[in-house]
Parts: C-alpha cells; structure tokens; sequence
C-alpha cells in the first residue's frame, strides 16, 4: 500500500461526467480495469510499444498505459465499453470487424478498434495507407492485419457517407 | 513498485516552487512516454522520487506555437503530433516537422512533447537533432528568474547542471532559416512504426541562385554521446556545388568523426557505411537530387 494519499480526479468517461479517488500512483489503464472495473481495454506490454491498452483522450488515441490516472483531470476519455451508443448498436468500426472477421484471439482487438475510432471520427474520408498508418502502434500476434486494415476502411466508407448524408439534409 | 505523490501545479512558479522544495526528490512529468517506462523499470535514478508533477496539467500556457519576429517559440508541451502536423511548424522546419512524424506510433505521439524528449536525454530523440540543426535556444523558468540557453550547451549539460533545482524547460525559441534554406531528417530504425532510431541526421543547405552551398548545417542523432554538428562536414560543403559527390565525401567525414569521437566498437562496421549513406540522402533529399 502506499504511504501517499488517494487524490481525486475528474473526468468525463465514456460521456458521463466522473469522480473517483484513486492512488497517486495508478496509471489510467489502472484506474480503468482495476478501480472502474472496465476490463475491455487490455494491458499487453505496459511500455506503449503493443498498443492493447488505446483509449481516446480529448478525441486522440493514446496508450493508457502511459499516461498517470491524474493526468485525464478535466478531460473526455472514451474506452471499448462507450464506442457504440447505449442501445447496444456497435460503433461503425466495431461492426466492420465483425463482417470482415478480423478477429482471432480478440486481445488486441479493442486497442485497434480505438486508434481506428479516433482516425475515423476526426477523418472519416481516411484513406488505405492513412488507416494502416493509424494503427502503426497497435501489434496484433496473430498476424490478422489485412482484415483489420480492409475493415477499417469500410467503417470509414460508411461513416463518410452518413456524413455526406447528414450534410446533404442540412443544405437541402 | 515505486510509490509517489502526485500533484497539478497551479502555474509556472507552482512548478518552481514544487520543485525547490522537493529537491531529489521530484520529478515532471509531461507526455510520460519515458517517464512511465523508467518508473515501470524500477529506474534505479527514479527510486528517491516522491512527488511527481503533472506539468501537463499546463498544457494550456505550454503547449503552444507561436511566430515571433524571426523565430518560432515552440511550447515544451507541444505534442510530436502537434510538431507534425502544426502548419507554423511545416512551413518553417519541415525537417522537424518529419522528425516528429518519424517518433514512435500515433499512441507515443499523441502524448510524447518536445520538452520531454529533449529534457529525457536520450542520443536517439528524432527531434533533437532537427532542433540541433537549427539556431535553437533552450527556454527556462525558475523561481528567481527565466533564462534562456543554447540547445548545443544545454543537451551537453543534461544530468549535470544544465537546470538549477527549481528550473524547468518551457519551451525552445527556434531562429528562421534563410528563405533558400533546404533541409531533410532521414532515420534509419529497425521497422517503420515504434522503432527507436539506430542513426538518424537533420541537414539544412542553404545554396545561392547557381547551386552554390552557402553554408550546410549536418546534424547526426544517435552516434555521439550528446547530440552535436559536424562542423568538419559543414565547412567541406560551404563553398562546393551541390553534387552527389560533395554528399559521399561529408558523410564520408561524418563516419570518420563518429569514430574519432566515440572509438571504434562493435557496431561500428555497420554505422560507419550505414552514417555515410544517411547523410548522403539527407542532403540529397533536401538539395532535390536523386537519393544513392
């Protein structure tokens, strides 16, 4: 145990606004899977080199792993458990992995939904070599990256088309 | 595991303060990609610390670019995804623009600042050597006064004296480079994403109208201990047209100052040719010539 204080930290997760106390210590993958008990977001390495444990912070896919609890004060963290919406459907890239079975052994399937989440909400006109590049930093030991890169390029298709769709309304 | 306390200063003179009063026994910590590996590894330099600061917590003074009449003043706090992508930052030094674009994955980007890879000391930082290869200055704040320092004599001094106790690294005040200044950062790593450069070099040439060199900045990570020019290269270029051959003889000189520098060892068969063939390209790139 630790000689230090718990400290408070507030955030917004998974679109609700948050405050937990928690060791000083405590990395946020830590906060997440040990204090939070969202064990969606994976510990692979824990130097930021494999990319399991991606979350998106302020919008940007970071290793969680790499960042202390204390350090998302004030900020919006999104996991695995808030990609999709509340009713349960899937987010788009969610989806595509499942069609394009671009899963094996599934661990690090939610660090690549995440960096392709971030790429995709910020860029959904994102193209091959953009999407290979946003995943760069996610390793997946069954070798399953073709079907993840193709996947992930359908999200991308279907998010930009709502997007057209969505633009097309408020114009027309 | 090590234990600390952790705490979000308020300001610039919180900071100082934390760290005046905690001497020893503190450390900041900004994006974390090297701090959190180190405290991870049980560093044995980590073992005293007590309290880390979240300088991130500062983000919103710290994390900035800004144009100043002839230089840019980039923020400690700016990302290396913010250093890729920051138009200022393009425009200007597109070398560190693509240095920064070069560093770990989007993960380590999205967090890594500039501040802390120049602060952290390694020899293989990517931007250090683009920043090395301009007239950089290190910003400084401490409770009593803010300082400026040249990047060369502030990187020779990391882990020395190069801050006192309640100083820390605000940012980097980087002179434009003349308008026909060239430059390139070419790095050689073991795979494109993640990989920590076995060798890398920043070049700036900056030539006349007929292709003259007016004068070459060479600037070579990873192979002496801390990051420097070779102005040996430079001063063989000043004066040549640009040529492939010019290229071959600086890096031929750049190997051979490695090796005076830091002695002949293991890997030194490999990154004598591999040295050679980066500085060639890096000039190549920047000059518009084929690369080797």
């Amino acid at each position: 145990m630790s000689q230090f204080d718990k400290i408070a930290v507030s955030f917004n997760l998974n679109g609700k606004d948050i405050s937990v106390r928690t060791l000083p210590h405590r990395r946020l993958i830590d906060l997440l899977r040990e204090d939070l008990h969202l064990v969606g977001t994976k510990e692979g390495c824990g130097v930021g080199e494999c990319g399991a444990c991606t979350v998106i912070v302020d919008g940007k896919a970071v290793a969680s792993c790499m960042m202390l609890a204390g350090q998302v004060e004030g900020k919006r963290v999104v996991t695995i458990e808030g990609a999709g919406l509340e009713d349960g459907t899937l987010d788009p890239v969610q989806q595509a992995v499942l069609d394009h079975l671009a899963i094996q052994c599934g661990f690090c399937t939610p660090g690549f939904v995440m960096s392709a989440k971030a790429l995709i909400d910020e860029n959904p006109n994102a193209t091959l070599p953009e999407i290979r590049r946003a995943i760069s930093g996610n390793l997946c030991r069954c070798t399953g990256y073709e079907q993840l890169a193709q996947a992930i390029y359908q999200a991308a298709q279907i998010a930009a088309e709502e997007l057209d769709k969505k633009n097309q309304a408020v114009t027309g | 595991m090590i234990v600390y306390d952790f705490v979000r200063p308020s300001g610039l003179d919180h900071v100082s303060q934390l760290l005046a009063s905690n001497p020893g026994r503190s450390k900041l910590i900004a994006g974390g990609t090297d701090l959190l590996v180190q405290l991870r590894e049980e560093s044995e330099a980590l073992k005293s610390i007590e309290l880390v600061i979240d300088l991130s917590a500062l983000a919103h003074e710290l994390a900035t670019v800004k144009e100043e009449d002839d230089a840019l003043v980039i923020g400690a706090l700016v990302t290396h995804d913010m250093g890729e992508r920051h138009p200022l930052i393009r425009r200007e030094f597109p070398h560190l623009s693509a240095a920064c674009a070069s560093v770990g994955s989007p993960q380590i980007r999205h967090l890594g600042t500039l501040g802390g890879g120049v602060c952290n000391g390694s020899p293989a930082a990517d931007p250090v050597p683009a920043l090395i290869s301009c007239d950089t200055d290190v910003l400084i704040h401490g409770t009593k006064e803010t300082r400026s320092q040249p990047l060369l004599d502030f990187c020779a001094r990391i882990g020395k004296d190069a801050l006192a106790d309640d100083e820390f690294v605000t940012g980097f005040r980087v002179k434009k480079l003349a308008r026909s200044a060239k430059t390139a950062f070419v790095k050689l790593g073991r795979r494109k994403a993640l990989a920590v450069s076995r060798l890398n070099v920043a070049v700036v040439v900056i030539s006349d109208g007929a292709d003259r060199i007016e004068s070459a900045r060479l600037a070579p990570g990873c192979i002496f201990r801390v990051p420097g020019r070779v102005t040996a290269a430079e001063q063989y270029l000043t004066g040549k047209a640009v040529s492939r051959e010019a290229f071959a003889e600086a890096g031929e000189i750049v190997a051979h100052e490695m090796i005076e520098r830091t002695g002949y060892r293991w890997s030194t068969p490999y990154k004598e040719i591999a040295v050679k063939a980066i500085v060639a390209d890096a000039l190549c790139h920047a000059t518009g010539l084929e690369v080797f």
